[in-house]
């Protein structure tokens, strides 16, 4: 039996707007989503911002219901049985909402505890082991406002799994952190996945992706468009070659002549401090390298690299297609 | 539950003492509603009347910290992303709501301290309680019964992100109604019996007549038992409106 089973689920979210005419607008959030984590998996949910990764965790987790469609946790349902499922499951967002800040992490932890039903004998001893878990022993009287985001989002990571849960659901909780910081909470990540729990991760990094999860799905604009492991969806790009860029003052107009240029299918654009990253994919074998300088010859070019394509450029190309 | 209740009660205790423009609205309040109510009935008023009007200035006080205080906590904690956390918690959202109500109806108990303080101190209104065990036993049935009564209110508030300015709209109608501002004899005689069904009527009452060594228990027993009602109103009321929010995704803030 799966653990998480999302079956056609779509979820619309309604607004008024006008002042004096007033008209309901529709956003089609989920269209048609279906999915299963199996037990002990820690399977990836990718996608660009606004693509529904939130919604989908938020309907798993009881905090929204679907519009249409049937979800499982557990072989529960979070509509008709919220209780159930959210003594199972724990809930982890990123950023650095979701605490108390004028309390102590110690208090924030003691108060989520019974809230969440941890047995009082129990409760002591699984804050001191959280809290060595999530490396915040030693800080934790101080108040959350004095944490750092990295800190906060550590203490994030100890209150969802305060009550044990079977399955943890991790939205984007990387999100923000500086690179140590975000290194040590997907080690984290790992020791949990180690230890056998299920877990739901979002993230739109795909390196996180590729280091931590069995399988992923990408979903875009509300539909998944591919599922497998890393390497399978790495495979839908093996027959291309990546050319990568790093120049300076590159125009609109340059990054059109390169967008036309005959084999090139995609080109995504990446700041990197003053600089421009341009990612070129091709067909494999096809001799880009001469057309594609000729294109920025009023940019200032500083490298040119060919490259295998990453699981990266794989979501590029999925979410890219229209 | 009750673990949950108390630990809840701790928090939003903690979060109220350590926030300095609560802690502000906390000092001028009672000041405020206590030089009104003077102001209002003039020196040439008895001591017992003037006693009276600061027992109702303080039941004020009371309701608006948490009608106000209920809509502002909720606002809070969408704010701060802690309201998704508590709905969705295992724990039943009446356990972890009425903390928050109760915990500023307690501090109604330091709002009723200082108006009577500030009475003395700044006025000289005599402190006139002539039977204290009745009169502690009235302030717990007033605290219970204008907490419970917040908690009808806040199960709007877990559906609506504007919860700080319900609460507002919420405010002087009660006050109005409960007979603090004006005096039954010149309001519509409609409102005497909604007034029946309002907390701070029997909060008052009661207050007034364990101060004036008349017979309050008729009215402490109508503040435990409306505390009662309102509960079993809120229980299903929360039910319903969490459901709604669910539904139209409203616990987030935007």
């Amino acid at each position: 039996m799966s653990a998480v089973v999302v079956d056609s689920v779509s979820r619309v979210f309604r607004s008024r707007q006008g002042s004096l005419r007033r008209r309901v607008a529709e956003v089609e959030a989920l269209q048609d989503v279906s999915f299963a984590v199996r037990p002990g998996e820690l399977f990836g949910l990718l996608g660009p911002n606004g693509a529904g990764k939130t919604t989908t965790i938020k309907i798993l987790t009881t905090l929204l219901l679907p519009s249409s469609g049937t979800v499982r946790v557990l072989g529960f349902d979070p509509v008709r049985t919220p209780n159930e499922v959210r003594s199972r499951v724990g809930y982890v967002f990123g950023g650095d909402r979701g605490l108390y800040d004028r309390l102590s992490a110690l208090d924030n932890l003691r108060y989520f505890a019974d809230v969440y039903r941890v047995p009082a004998r129990r409760k002591a001893t699984r804050i001191a082991e959280l809290l060595d878990l999530v490396g915040l022993k030693g800080r934790e009287r101080d108040r959350v406002e004095t944490y750092s985001r990295g800190m906060r989002q550590r203490l994030h990571i100890a209150r969802g799994l305060l009550h044990d849960p079977a399955v943890i659901f991790l939205d984007e909780p990387t999100i923000g952190l500086d690179p140590v910081g975000a290194r040590e909470l997907r080690e984290t990540v790992a020791t949990l996945r180690d230890s056998g729990k299920t877990i739901l991760l979002t993230t739109h990094y795909m390196f996180e992706a590729d280091e931590l999860c069995g399988r992923v799905a990408v979903i875009n604009k509300g539909r998944i468009v591919a599922e497998g492991t890393p390497a399978s969806l790495k495979a839908l790009v093996t027959d291309r070659t990546v050319i990568e860029v790093v120049a300076f003052n590159v125009s609109d107009a340059a990054l059109t002549a390169v967008r036309v240029l005959d084999g090139v299918e995609s080109v995504a654009v990446e700041a990197d401090d003053q600089a421009q990253v341009l990612s070129v994919r091709s067909a494999r074998g096809v001799a880009l390298i001469q057309p594609l300088l000729g294109a920025l010859t009023e940019a200032h070019v500083t490298s040119v690299t060919a490259r295998e394509p990453t699981l990266e450029d794989a979501y590029v190309q999925l979410v890219s297609e229209p | 539950m009750i673990r949950a209740f108390a630990s809840g009660l701790r928090v939003d205790l903690l979060q109220l003492v350590r926030s300095p423009f609560d802690m502000v609205g906390m000092l001028v309040w009672p000041v405020v509603f206590a030089s009104i109510a003077y102001l209002l009935l003039g020196s040439a008023s008895g001591g017992r009347t003037l006693f009276s009007a600061s027992l109702g200035a303080a039941v004020m006080i009371m309701w608006g910290w948490v009608i106000l205080g209920a809509g502002f906590a909720l606002d809070n904690q969408r704010e701060l992303g802690t309201l998704e956390l508590i709905v969705g918690a295992p724990t039943p959202l009446v356990v972890l709501l009425s903390p928050v109500m109760i915990a500023r109806a307690i501090f109604g108990i330091y709002g009723l301290l200082l108006t009577l303080a500030w009475g003395r101190v700044a006025f000289g209104i005599p402190l006139l309680i002539d039977d204290w065990a009745a009169f502690v036993a009235a302030v717990v049935g007033c605290i219970l019964a204008i907490g419970t009564l917040g908690l009808i209110a806040a199960s709007t508030f877990v559906l609506y992100r504007a919860a700080f300015y319900l609460g507002v709209s919420l405010q002087y109608p009660v006050y109005i109604a409960c007979g603090l501002i004006l005096p039954f004899s010149v309001l519509p005689a409609w409102l005497g019996p909604v007034s029946w069904f309002l907390a701070p009527t029997w909060g008052f009452r009661a207050l007034a007549e364990a101060a004036a060594g008349q017979t309050p228990w008729p009215d402490i027993g109508m503040c435990f038992a409306l505390s009662v009602v309102y509960l079993l109103i809120a229980i299903p009321c929360l039910a319903v409106f969490e459901h709604l929010a669910r539904d139209r995704a409203t616990l987030k803030l935007a």
